[in-house]
């Protein structure tokens, strides 16, 4: 009987409710989308991000902790061996040495100093890629030669003279801004070395990277996972759960307010009711969990109501294919997507049910605190 | 018989040849590492292009590894001390408080790099592998003794007479050539013939070349603890 | 003779109007028969309704005892007398005071689910009162589809409902016009003389304090007279 007079009472005043429940709607819809945005963004950052640096990268145990003069002091020897053992485990879909290294960079007529990325798929031992921006400093095109200087593992120079096969961007400017690709074998001749660098390790999925790396480990090598490495990553990962933390608190804030409102009215409008009530012998307690059902209808409404558009909504943006400018950093734009994460849609539900019911208690305690004689005298 | 007198003496000019490339290597480097402890002036024009800039040092030295620069001018770099040892180099700012490391790289760069070129020490880094004639040149091929040794390998020019050092070419590992040094011309300082304009070349970067005067070369007792990182914060 | 259903013993209760308290029932001691039909009479301001409010236990002296059937309510907190009154007592208001959103059947049901009867009783108690009060067939209609009289039969419905020892109706005639106010007026005599439930109202109305077998003049806050009538014989 109470539920039935709680929800009568909801669709009384048709158009109240329906405000009430479009601001819960639109809290609703808001958190899905933002919610399911922030996942595809996370998901495609994290990707990304492993697609370059691998999911798990080995290094010589005590590589970290070394301060090294030399390049490659604190490199792999015998690399080979050690990937014929990381890559038989079952979870290792392929691995990749690399190299990173450091020195100047000359056209002839300037230098500039370079960071570079030796991998072995690169295809010619006699081309280098320029970041865009270094390329665009060096004044260099396609098919054009630099020299590439720097100390080799002895710590004697070296040089190389290479040609340029293209140009690239990694999507943040100041990495183009110094950054060259070259194969692997070229790097280890400049740097008078067998060694490599390290080792990234690919797997076939994400989740297994914790277990991967436990089975992988072994006193000679250091292991590290993407998600050590990958510190911009999960500042932004910070920055957006930060933003819908906040929106949360926004939503939740204009919730409370709208419920609370619509159920103060209610009670104002029904204080001779609520005086017959308790005359007739209806307790207090009892009025008060009327009104409370009242606010914990209105927020189940307004949540089930508030996921179907917010699903509703994310497919019909999916399906559109908008496309969003590069984010900061970035030089490339992407689509937007929602992804419908099940722990976003009931986070969601339950802040509308949570935020209606909490609304509600306060103004229906004082509903039951009423005296009789008072409301029956309420016009 | 006249034949064989021939074939021996010969011979014998040939081993002389091998041997005396390591006796004419030892007499070209003392033209210009000719005292073991010292101190010398140094005034540097770098030319790159059309600009040249100029500046103003002194070294003081012991053997052919060790030496502390003192910055004299442009104004803006008195104060500053360099300390250059085999393996390492510090620079000492009067700015701050403690000398500065330079890493390997860093010492590709500017002037630096010059500086080992000119302060080589042939004898001591280098084994002549062969030598050849060229007109009233010898040329000396010179390979480094270790890894760690900037340039793998030297070609030296050098008077066939006097063995006055002329020219030296610097190879790094890949064959590439980086830097020749042209010694122009010789003075005498403290008693000996000494090199006192050097010209080095950066063949990596043409138009950029760097002249090096030496002047007011000194017999010195410079300690071996002077040439610490702790003696050049005291400077 | 029957035993007071209803003893007052000395009742008085102030409330504050602005600044000023006023004293709207002053020392009050009256006994209520069971059975009775009994009309609190008085002009405006007099304290009647203070007084009703009194022994229906929606409100408490500031002294004084009310006893209802032998029992202090007085002892017991205000919101404590819930259950009492569900049990014992019925209401009529002069303004119908009907829930809006249930229908005439779920209004007289009402106060039997708060008493936790079964469904069975339930049926038949509301099936009884609509049809005594005349308003069967109105049962599965709201109260903003009824008329005036209708809803006042409606709310006496739902007051006889839990067949309460008393019966309190503030004004129950006011918001009727005189045809309809005669023939609730007879509905309601005929449930006092059917039922032996008590009646006390509180009213101007002439027809119903002519119609009352007690009559209780108040003036002032005070019980000025207690005359029974010709209709008590």
């Amino acid at each position: 009987m109470l539920t039935r007079i709680a929800l009568r009472n909801i669709f009384r005043n048709r158009r109240r409710s329906a405000i009430t429940l479009a601001v819960i709607i639109f809290g609703a819809v808001g958190l899905i989308l933002f919610g399911g945005y922030k996942a595809v963004t996370f998901r495609g950052l994290r990707e990304s991000t492993i697609r370059r640096i691998g999911h798990l990268q080995v290094f010589r145990a005590g590589y970290s902790s070394a301060e090294s003069q030399k390049p490659l002091e604190y490199g792999i020897e015998n690399a080979a061996a050690l990937r014929a053992r990381i890559e038989k485990d079952p979870r290792v879909k392929t691995t990749a040495a690399q190299i990173t290294l450091m020195g100047l960079i000359s056209n002839g007529d300037k230098s500039e100093t370079f960071v570079a990325t030796a991998v072995e798929d690169h295809a010619d031992a006699g081309t280098v890629l320029l970041g865009t921006g270094l390329a665009r400093s060096m004044k260099v095109r396609e098919g054009d030669s630099i020299t590439l200087m720097t100390t080799t593992a002895a710590g004697s120079l070296n040089a190389m003279d290479l040609r340029v096969a293209g140009t690239f961007a990694s999507g943040v400017r100041e990495l183009d801004d110094r950054a060259v690709k070259m194969q692997l074998t070229a790097a280890q001749e400049l740097l008078q070395s067998t060694k490599i660098e390290k080792l990234l390790v690919f797997l076939h999925d994400t989740s297994q990277t914790d277990a991967a790396r436990a089975a992988l480990a072994s006193k000679e090598i250091e292991l590290k996972s993407w998600s050590e490495l990958a510190s911009f990553y999960h500042q932004v990962v910070l920055l957006y759960n930060g933003i819908f933390s906040f929106l949360g608190l926004i939503v939740f804030g204009v919730v409370v307010f709208s419920v609370a409102n619509t159920i103060v009215m209610s009670i104002f409008e029904r204080t001779r009711e609520i005086g017959t009530l308790m005359a007739i012998g209806t307790a207090r307690a009892r009025v008060w969990r009327m009104f409370f059902l009242e606010g914990l209808l209105t927020g189940v409404i307004g949540g089930v109501l508030g996921l179907a558009f917010g699903t509703g909504l994310a497919q019909l943006i999916n399906n559109a294919k908008f496309m969003l400018p590069p984010p900061p950093g970035y030089t490339v734009g992407y689509q937007l997507m929602i992804l419908l994460d099940p722990r976003v849609l009931a986070i969601t539900f339950f802040i509308s049910v949570f935020t209606a019911t909490v609304s509600s208690i306060v103004p229906a305690f004082r509903a039951s605190r009423m005296q009789i004689v008072d409301a029956l005298g309420h016009i | 018989m006249k034949r064989l007198i021939g074939l021996i003496l010969l011979s014998l000019t040939l081993d002389t040849r091998a041997e005396d490339a390591a006796a004419i290597l030892a007499r070209s480097d003392a033209y210009r590492n000719s005292l073991d402890s010292f101190s010398i002036d140094v005034e540097l024009t770098a030319h790159d292009g059309k600009d040249v800039e100029t500046s103003k040092f002194r070294v003081y030295g012991k053997g052919s590894d060790r030496s502390v620069v003192e910055f004299l001018a442009p104004a803006a770099e008195k104060g500053k001390y360099l300390l250059m040892l085999r393996d390492a180099m510090w620079i000492y700012m009067p700015s701050s408080s403690r000398p500065i490391r330079i890493s390997p790289l860093q010492r590709l760069m500017g002037q630096a790099s010059n500086g080992d070129v000119a302060r080589t020490s042939f004898t001591v880094d280098y084994t002549p592998v062969s030598a050849t004639e060229h007109g009233d040149e010898w040329m000396l091929e010179l390979h480094a003794k270790d890894p760690s040794i900037a340039y793998r390998k030297v070609q030296l020019w050098i008077d066939r007479t006097t063995h006055e050092p002329r020219r030296a070419d610097f190879y790094v590992a890949s064959g590439k050539l980086l830097k020749r040094a042209h010694f122009r011309e010789y003075t005498v300082m403290s008693g000996r013939r000494t090199v006192s304009v050097i010209e080095i070349e950066d063949l990596v970067r043409p138009g950029r070349r760097t002249e090096m005067r030496y002047a007011n070369l000194v017999a010195r007792q410079n300690p071996d603890n002077m040439f610490t990182r702790e003696a050049l914060a005291k400077w | 003779m029957n035993e007071a259903l209803l003893h007052l013993d000395h009742v008085s209760k102030s409330y504050r109007l602005g600044r000023v308290l006023v004293r709207a029932v002053d020392g009050v001691t009256l006994d209520i028969e069971r059975g009775d039909f009994l009309a609190l009479a008085g002009p405006s301001g007099s304290g009647k309704t203070t007084l009703l409010n009194l022994i229906g236990s929606i409100d408490k002296p500031d002294a004084g005892r009310v006893v209802l059937d032998g029992v202090d309510v007085t002892a017991t907190p205000l919101h404590h007398l819930a259950t009492t009154r569900r049990e014992s007592i019925g209401f009529v208001f002069q303004t119908f005071n009907l829930l809006p959103v249930l229908t005439a059947w779920e209004n007289v049901e009402y106060p039997l689910l708060l008493r936790g009867m079964s469904r069975r009783e339930r049926q038949e108690r509301v099936h009884h009162w609509l049809e005594q009060t005349g308003i069967r067939a109105q049962a599965k209609q709201r109260p903003d589809q009824l008329s005036g009289g209708q809803r006042q039969r409606v709310a006496i419905a739902r007051a006889m409902a839990g067949e309460p020892k008393l019966v309190i109706a503030d004004e129950p005639t006011a918001n009727l016009d005189s045809e309809t106010a005669a023939h609730i007026l007879d509905l309601l005599a005929e449930i006092n003389r059917t039922t032996n439930t008590t009646f006390v109202f509180s009213t101007h109305d002439h027809a119903l304090i002519g119609r009352a077998r007690t009559v209780v003049r108040v003036r002032d806050g005070r019980v000025a007279q207690t005359e029974p009538t010709a209709a008590a014989a």
